[in-house]
C-alpha cells in the first residue's frame, strides 16, 4: 500500500497506529484537521487547504493515451442522484468534480475538490463551505453555490440510494445558498464529522441549468443523466455502449489540472464479467488495468514481465453473522463457542495468504479500529468447548444453517472450515447457498434469518455508521425490516443507549471513548464474527503510472498516464 | 398465404399470455427482495416504500399483473428496478448484439457444416466420414464455455491472433449505429476498417456458437441425405450421366434440406434467446447476459420483458421456417 506523501491525515493516522500518538491527541488532531469547534462559540471557517491546482507546465512531454480498464461491473446507470456501485462512483468522480476528494492515498486523506474552505459552528450543526470559483461546467459554465445546493437537495428529493445516509443529517430546507460561492448546510442533527461524511458520500455536482433543462416530471434531469453528463470533472462522457464499454475524454483545460507527470487522453471501461477473462485480457494486452483478480492469479500476473498486481485491503469486512434472536446462535455463549471454533490460520491459507484478519468490529481505515480490542476471538478449542458446556447443545445433536451467495468460492470456504470444526462436537452445519437478492430478502426479519451468514460490510470510515448500521436494533426492528448488514438481529439495550448518543456527542474525546466502550461490549456479545477484510487486486501494465492505492476496487484515472517507455 | 401467416400470427396472443402468466408466477414465488437491492444496503424505510410505490409493488398481484400487460399492450415494456433504464429500448440493444451473433455463428455453422455432411455421406464409412463424426460429437460434448477458454488462450494470449473478448476495440472509435448490427452498420457507412475490427471480434464467440449448428446439421443432413441416395430417382439421374457432383448438390439436397431447415429454425430461434454462457466468458453483450442478470437481481419487469420478447421472437422464427418449407417444397401447402 503506498502512502500519500502530501497526506498530513496519514501521517497522523500512522504515528498513532504505530503507538507515538495517544488517542487523545490522535482525536484532537482529527477534529482540528476536520475544521474544528471554534473556541470562542463564533462560527469561524477553518483555514483549509484549497484544492491543489497542477500546472501544465508540470506535465512531461508524453502523449496522453487512452486507458482500457477491465472492470467486473456493469455500469447500470450515471444518474448523480441515484446508485452508488463501486464502477457507478469509479466513472462518477472521473465526470464530476466534489466538495472533497479523498483518493489521495490510504488510509483515505480528506481532501478539498471545490471547497476552499469549511467551517463548522461550536455545536456542530450548521456548516459553511466555500466553493471555488474557478471550477466551470464541461459547457463552460461556471459551479457556483447553486448547483451545489441543487445536487443535494434533488438526491434528497429523489430519495435513491444516494440520499440514504444524507438523509438521516440534512434536508432540502437545510441547505442554502449564501451568495454565489457559499453554502451553508444546517443540520437536523448535529454531527461532528459531518464533513467526512460528506467527502464520502462524495455528491456529484451537476450543472444545475443542464439538469433542469432536461427535467421530466420533476426528476431534476436524472432520466437524461442515465448515459450522458453534466458535469466539470476532468473527463466527459464520449461514448456510452450499454452493457459494453463506456468511454470517457479528457477535458484538457480542466480547472485543477493533472497531477501526474502526464495524464490519460480517455478512459474506457470495459465491462468484463469473467475474471478468467479480465486476467486474460491484462496479460494479452489488451487491458490496462483489470479489477478484481482472484488472488489465486497475482503470482501469474506478477511473473509476466509486462504487469503486475497491487494488492491493497480497503473497507470491505467479511463477518460471520449469527442470529441472535432466534435458534442455537441466540444464546452468546454458544456465539462465542463458535467464535472460539473458528479455525483463522485454515482460512488464511485457503486463501493463499491475501486476507487481513480483523480483531473486532471496526476494520482497520476506520477512526477507533483497535487492533488489540478485548474480547478477541482466536481459534482456541479449549475455550471453545468450555463455552460449548454452559449451553444446553453440549452433547450436539443439532443442525445449523450456513448462509452464502452462490458461486463466491471464499465464503464456501469459510462455511467448510466452520464445518469441519463443528463436527467434532456432534454439530451438523448445513451449507446453503443462496442468491445474494435472496440474502437480501432473508435478512429481512429474525424469523426468515439463517443461523450464520457469511456477508460483507463496507461503508465509510465513520464509526458511527459502521456501529450503527450494524448493531443498532433500529436498524432491523423497524417495519421494513432489516437490512443485511444488521443481519445479526442484534438487540442490547445499553449498546442502543450509546449507539443513540454517538453522532450527537460532539466532544472528541468522549466519543472516541464511546466508540472503544461500544466495541468491546459487542465483542463480549459476539453477535457476529468479524473475519477478515477481503484484498482489492488491481492488475496493470507496468507503463500504467500514479496508481495511487486509496482502498477502493478501482483506480483514480485523473492521477494516471501511460508511460511506454517503462 | 396471407390467411396462413394471419393465423399464426395470431397464435401469438395465447402463447403470449400464457408464457407473462408462468413468468409473472415464477418470479413472484422466488424469495427474495428486489426493492431492498435496488434500494441499497442503507435505504430507509421511506426509500422502501417510495421505490415499492413507484414500480406498483405495493399493489395486489393480480393488479401488478394487469397493469403491466395493459402498459405492454401500449407499447411500454416497463423500467429496471436496478438500472431505472425503460425495458424496451435495452432489449433492442441486446437483442441486435445477439442476432449479429446468432446470424454470423448460423453462417459459420453452415459454411462448416453442409460440406462435412456431404462428405460424410458421400464417402461413407470412410475416414471422411469418420472424421466427420469425430468433430460433430466433440461439438457436441465438450462444453462450449471450455472451447470459448481455450480458444482465448490459444488465439488471443498466446498467439495474438484475435482478441480476448468483447466486441468491438476499446481504443478504436466505435462505429455510427444505424441498425445495433455491427458489420451491418459498418457495411453501411463504408468502415471498412470498424468491419474488419468487428468480424475479429466475432470469430471466436461466433465459432463457439456455431458448433451446436455444425454437430446437428452434419449428422441430421447425413442422414438425409444417404436415404434419399438409395431413391430411384438418384439411379435414374446417374443413368443419365448427370455428374456426379450435380447430383448431390442439387438433386440430393434440395430434398434432404427439409428436415435440416427445420432443426435450423429450431436452432436460431434458441441461439436467439441468447448464450449466457458464451455472453458471459467472452463478454458479448446479448441478451442472455440481459435476461440472467435480470433473474439474479430478481429485477420483474426485465424478466417479464426478456422472456415475452424472446417468446415472440421464437414464434416468429417458426413461422419464417415453415414460409421457407414452401419454398423449398412446393408440394408443401398452407393447411
Amino acid at each position: 500500500m503506498t502512502k500519500n506523501k502530501f497526506d498530513p491525515t496519514g501521517k497522523i493516522l500512522a504515528d498513532f497506529r504505530e503507538g507515538r500518538m495517544d488517542r487523545r491527541q490522535f482525536m484532537k488532531l482529527m477534529a482540528a484537521m476536520s475544521g474544528g469547534v471554534a473556541m470562542a462559540g463564533v462560527p469561524a471557517l477553518a483555514a483549509a487547504k484549497p484544492a491543489r491546482r497542477y500546472a501544465a507546465s508540470a506535465l512531461r512531454q508524453l502523449e496522453p493515451k487512452v486507458l482500457v480498464y477491465g472492470a467486473s461491473q456493469d455500469i447500470a446507470t450515471l444518474d448523480p442522484f441515484d446508485r452508488t456501485d463501486y464502477s457507478i462512483n469509479a466513472v462518477i468522480r472521473q465526470v464530476y468534480d466534489r466538495l472533497f476528494r479523498f483518493e489521495g492515498g490510504w488510509p483515505q486523506p480528506v481532501e478539498a475538490g471545490l471547497v476552499t474552505e469549511w467551517g463548522v459552528s461550536d455545536d456542530a450543526a450548521e456548516w459553511t463551505f466555500k466553493i471555488t470559483d474557478q471550477a466551470k461546467f464541461h459547457d463552460g459554465a461556471p459551479v457556483t453555490a447553486e448547483s451545489v445546493v441543487f445536487s443535494y437537495q434533488q438526491t434528497l428529493r429523489a430519495q435513491k440510494q444516494r440520499s440514504s445516509l444524507l438523509a438521516g443529517f440534512l434536508d432540502e430546507a437545510g441547505i442554502v445558498a449564501k451568495d454565489s460561492q457559499t453554502v451553508v448546510m444546517t443540520l437536523k442533527t448535529p454531527y461532528a464529522s459531518f464533513d467526512r461524511l460528506l467527502a464520502f458520500l462524495e455528491q456529484p455536482i451537476v450543472n444545475m441549468e443542464l439538469a433542469k433543462a432536461n427535467e421530466v416530471d420533476g426528476d431534476g434531469g436524472g432520466a437524461w443523466l442515465v448515459d450522458k453528463d453534466a458535469g466539470s470533472g476532468p473527463f466527459t462522457v464520449s461514448n456510452w455502449q450499454i452493457g459494453s464499454v463506456y468511454e470517457l475524454t479528457a477535458v484538457e483545460d480542466y480547472w485543477q489540472g493533472w497531477p501526474g507527470e502526464s495524464h490519460l487522453s480517455g478512459v474506457v471501461w470495459k465491462k468484463t464479467e469473467d475474471p478468467g477473462t479480465r486476467k486474460l485480457g491484462l496479460l494479452s494486452g489488451e487491458f490496462d488495468m483489470s479489477d478484481t483478480i482472484s488472488s489465486s492469479d497475482i503470482e501469474e500476473i506478477n511473473a509476466n514481465p509486462t504487469t503486475m498486481a497491487n494488492v491493497g485491503y480497503g473497507l470491505l469486512g467479511g463477518y460471520l453473522k449469527y442470529n441472535t434472536q432466534g435458534g442455537p446462535t441466540a444464546d452468546p455463549n454458544f456465539r462465542r463457542f463458535l467464535a472460539y471454533s473458528f479455525n483463522r490460520q485454515a482460512f488464511i491459507d485457503s486463501q493463499q495468504g491475501y486476507v487481513k484478519m480483523m480483531t473486532g468490529p471496526l476494520p482497520e481505515g476506520v477512526p477507533g479500529y483497535d487492533p488489540n480490542l478485548d474480547p478477541q476471538y482466536s481459534y482456541d478449542p479449549t475455550k471453545a468447548k468450555e463455552y460449548l458446556d454452559m449451553t444446553e447443545y453440549k452433547d450436539g445433536g443439532i443442525s445449523l444453517d450456513f448462509v452464502y451467495v452462490s458461486g463466491l468460492d471464499f465464503e464456501e470456504a469459510g462455511g467448510l472450515i466452520l464445518l469441519d470444526e463443528l463436527q467434532k462436537y456432534n454439530i451438523t452445519l448445513n451449507m446453503v447457498p443462496k442468491n445474494w437478492p435472496d440474502i437480501v430478502g432473508a435478512c429481512t426479519t429474525p424469523e426468515s434469518g439463517p443461523n450464520i451468514s457469511f456477508i460483507f460490510d463496507q461503508f465509510p470510515p465513520l464509526p458511527d455508521t459502521w456501529l450503527i448500521e450494524k448493531y443498532s436494533s433500529k436498524s432491523w426492528d423497524r417495519p421494513t425490516g432489516g437490512s443485511f448488514q444488521a443481519c445479526s438481529f442484534y438487540k442490547n439495550e445499553e449498546v442502543d443507549g450509546l449507539l443513540d448518543q454517538l453522532r450527537t456527542t460532539t466532544d472528541p474525546d468522549a466519543n472516541a471513548a464511546m466508540v472503544a466502550d461500544i466495541q468491546k461490549k459487542i465483542s463480549a456479545d459476539a453477535p457476529d464474527m468479524p473475519l477478515y477484510v477481503m484484498a482489492n487486486v488491481l492488475g496493470m501494465n507496468k507503463r500504467v503510472k500514479g496508481f495511487n492505492y486509496f482502498g477502493d476496487i478501482s483506480a483514480d484515472f485523473w492521477r494516471l498516464w501511460i508511460d511506454e517507455s517503462q | 398465404m396471407l390467411r396462413f401467416i394471419g393465423r399464426r400470427l395470431l397464435l401469438i396472443i395465447p402463447v403470449l399470455i400464457g408464457l407473462s402468466l408462468i413468468t409473472f408466477t415464477v418470479s413472484r414465488i422466488v424469495p427474495g427482495d428486489p426493492v431492498k437491492l435496488a434500494a441499497g444496503s442503507q435505504a430507509r424505510p421511506e426509500q422502501i416504500l417510495k421505490l415499492q410505490e413507484e414500480f406498483g409493488l405495493d399493489r395486489p398481484l393480480p393488479e401488478q399483473y394487469l397493469r403491466y400487460m395493459g402498459g405492454l399492450l401500449q407499447g411500454n415494456w416497463g423500467y429496471s428496478i436496478s438500472t431505472k433504464r425503460a425495458v424496451g429500448p435495452d432489449l433492442i440493444t441486446y437483442f441486435t448484439a445477439t442476432l449479429e451473433l446468432t446470424l454470423v455463428s448460423t453462417f459459420l455453422g453452415l459454411l462448416i457444416g453442409i460440406p462435412l455432411a456431404i462428405t460424410s455421406a458421400r464417402w461413407r464409412d470412410r475416414w471422411p466420414d469418420h472424421f466427420s463424426r469425430f468433430i460433430s460429437i466433440g461439438a457436441i460434448s465438450v462444453p462450449v464455455f471450455w472451447i470459448a477458454i481455450i480458444l482465448q488462450i490459444m488465439l488471443a494470449q498466446n498467439l495474438r491472433l484475435l482478441p480476448v473478448s468483447g466486441r468491438f476495440d476499446p481504443r478504436t472509435t466505435y462505429p455510427t449505429v444505424y441498425t445495433g448490427i455491427l458489420l451491418l452498420d459498418s457495411i453501411i457507412a463504408g468502415n471498412w476498417q470498424a468491419f474488419g475490427i468487428g468480424l475479429r471480434y466475432i470469430l471466436i464467440p461466433a465459432f463457439c456458437q456455431s458448433l451446436l449448428v455444425i454437430a446437428l446439421i452434419t449428422r441430421q443432413l447425413r442422414g438425409d441425405l444417404l436415404d434419399i441416395v438409395r431413391k430411384d430417382f438418384v439411379l435414374v439421374a446417374r443413368a443419365n450421366g448427370i455428374p456426379e457432383r450435380m447430383i448431390w448438390t442439387r438433386y440430393l439436397m434440395k430434398n434432404a434440406l427439409i428436415a435440416t431447415i427445420s432443426m435450423l429454425g429450431f436452432l436460431i430461434g434458441f441461439q436467439l434467446g441468447g448464450a449466457p454462457l458464451i455472453e458471459y466468458v467472452l463478454d458479448w453483450p446479448g441478451i442472455g447476459q440481459y435476461a440472467l442478470k435480470a433473474a439474479l437481481q430478481l429485477d420483474f419487469q426485465p424478466i417479464m420483458g426478456s422472456t415475452l420478447f424472446i417468446g415472440c421472437i421464437v414464434v416468429a422464427i417458426n413461422l419464417i421456417t415453415d414460409l421457407i418449407y414452401r419454398l423449398v417444397d412446393p408440394r408443401i401447402g398452407f393447411s
